[in-house]
């Protein structure tokens, strides 16, 4: 294992469907507030109510020139809008660009663009624009934010499905832990699904929605007993990690990352598992030498997939977490899918600091009474340890501890 | 398809490929390096132009071209020998 001691958090940029910047972000969190509709988003729907939580039109970065705006998608441009938050606020303009890095957390994040192009060519594919060479990789989204940035160190793409967000959180504090970067921001990107997207994971059983298509804000229910999956929210979330005390104009930080582990299942399938999300809980409560006594408030993954939560609530209880505080971020956001990871320690680090928890909407009639839920209203809390976690499919489980800096 | 209306068709895709040259006062002479545009930028300007003209090339045949003048009268002249 590497030192994890001493890195912390200096920058947060948000873009949820509920806010558009932390602040808007932090005050809908507390508010309970959602955003969940049937999708209009082109490319969205065929034929179809998809329920879920699509964005204000984003704000272009003003490092983004009019040219680079034409050809960015939508993941680009909340990227960069999201990515100026988290760097303005760290105050890395003017840092050694060599020094600081960037870990992109998501696979195939631009599919319904993609769908939109082959639409327009289909009938005459031999004039495809020449620019989708480069803008069906995911690592367009590298260019686009290292050249707008500046960035030299590093820059790359972490897949993890769901766990991809966190697992770029985790591969950005390695990153600086190791000494590669003295800097490193951690993006969650939008995962930007079409239709064809979504009627997979409708087939899979693993989404909700259409079904609460006159009722949009009763579909996304994680922990509640009558959940029927997990509803999709546009979303992006960036952290800026670097050692404490590192650099001297660095603001004071939100949290230390005093933990993480990534554990995998050996399983292709979208099954949780109890053994796997238990091992990634205690090996992060290791590695931070902590005990789960120590652990204040626990950010579940809690998509509301029928058996996703209730292992999750069993890994809890295994590990010893019941005393602890739990809501559901993707009750307000939705699941973010490859950003829900880093929008959810995001939204950690807000809580912690704030020294409040947010509710969890529609969570009525909860899956097991043992866990602290925090329900209908926001509460004071003072969190000194928490603990976020992210499972994808593919069997990948990961788990982030987040404590409070010593003044 | 005339140079003129083909000169017309290039610069329209320049100014939507490159929006910063909107209020340009476009000639024969300008090049695509001299305005500006990248590799990426000059293969975009060059295929929206040929969907535009619907003349299935090859980009590769648009290279020889050395201003916007040169590629509207090949673009032009080729339209024509495709015709027929």
């Amino acid at each position: 294992m590497s030192d994890s001691a001493g890195l912390v958090v200096t920058g947060i940029g948000v873009t949820t469907a509920v806010g558009r910047g932390k602040a808007d972000f932090t005050r809908a969190l507390f508010a309970g507030e959602h955003r969940f509709a049937v999708m209009e988003r082109p490319g969205r729907q065929s034929g179809t109510r998809f329920v879920g939580a699509e964005l204000p039109a984003p704000v272009p970065s003003a490092r983004l020139g009019a040219r680079e705006l034409r050809t960015a998608s939508l993941t680009g441009q909340v990227a960069l809008a999201t990515l100026d938050e988290a760097w303005t606020e760290a105050g890395l303009d003017g840092y050694d660009p060599d020094r600081v890095g960037l870990v992109i957390g998501g696979s195939n994040l631009q599919q319904r663009e993609l769908v939109l192009a082959h639409d327009r060519h289909r009938a005459k594919p031999h004039f495809l624009r020449p620019s989708y060479g480069l803008s069906y990789l995911d690592t367009d989204l590298c260019g686009l934010c290292t050249s707008a940035f500046g960035i030299r160190g590093l820059a790359h793409t972490v897949g993890g499905a769901s766990a991809s967000g966190q697992l770029a959180v985790i591969e950005a504090a390695e990153a600086v832990a190791s000494g590669r970067v003295d800097v490193c921001v951690a993006l969650g990107a939008l995962a930007d699904l079409s239709y064809w997207e979504l009627l997979g994971l409708r087939a899979m059983g693993a989404m909700a929605g259409e079904d609460h298509a006159d009722a949009p804000g009763d579909a996304c229910r994680p922990f509640d007993k009558g959940r029927s999956g997990f509803v999709y929210g546009e979303a992006c979330a960036a952290l800026v990690i670097e050692r404490r005390g590192a650099r001297p104009e660095a603001p004071a930080p939100y949290a230390r990352l005093s933990g993480w582990s990534v554990r995998l299942d050996g399983n292709r399938n979208p099954d949780p598992s109890l053994a796997g999300e238990t091992a990634a809980i205690r090996q992060a409560l290791d590695r931070a030498g902590l005990t789960a006594r120590d652990i204040d408030y626990v950010n579940p993954h809690g998509t509301a997939s029928p058996t996703g939560d209730t292992t999750e609530v069993a890994a809890l209880k295994a590990c010893g977490l019941t005393h602890a505080a739990v809501n559901a971020t993707k009750s307000i956001t939705g699941h973010g899918l490859t950003a829900a990871g880093a929008v959810e320690a995001a939204a950690s680090l807000l809580q912690l600091r704030h020294g409040r928890l947010h509710p969890t909407r529609n969570l009525t009639e909860p899956v097991d009474d043992a866990p602290r839920w925090v329900r209908e209203a926001a509460v004071e809390a003072d969190i000194q340890h928490c603990l976020s976690l992210s499972m994808g499919f593919g069997g990948i489980n990961t788990a982030l501890c987040l404590s409070a800096c010593a003044a | 398809m005339t140079k003129e209306k083909t000169f017309s068709l290039i610069v329209d895709a320049v100014r939507e490929i490159l929006p910063e040259l909107a209020g340009h006062d476009f000639a024969d002479t300008d090049t695509l390096d001299a305005l500006g545009a990248n590799s990426m930028d000059r293969a975009e300007i060059v295929m929206t132009v040929l969907e535009e003209m619907d003349l299935d090339i090859p980009l590769v045949d648009t290279h020889g071209p050395q201003n916007l003048g040169e590629l509207a009268q090949h673009l032009s002249d080729t339209a024509a020998v495709k015709a027929g």
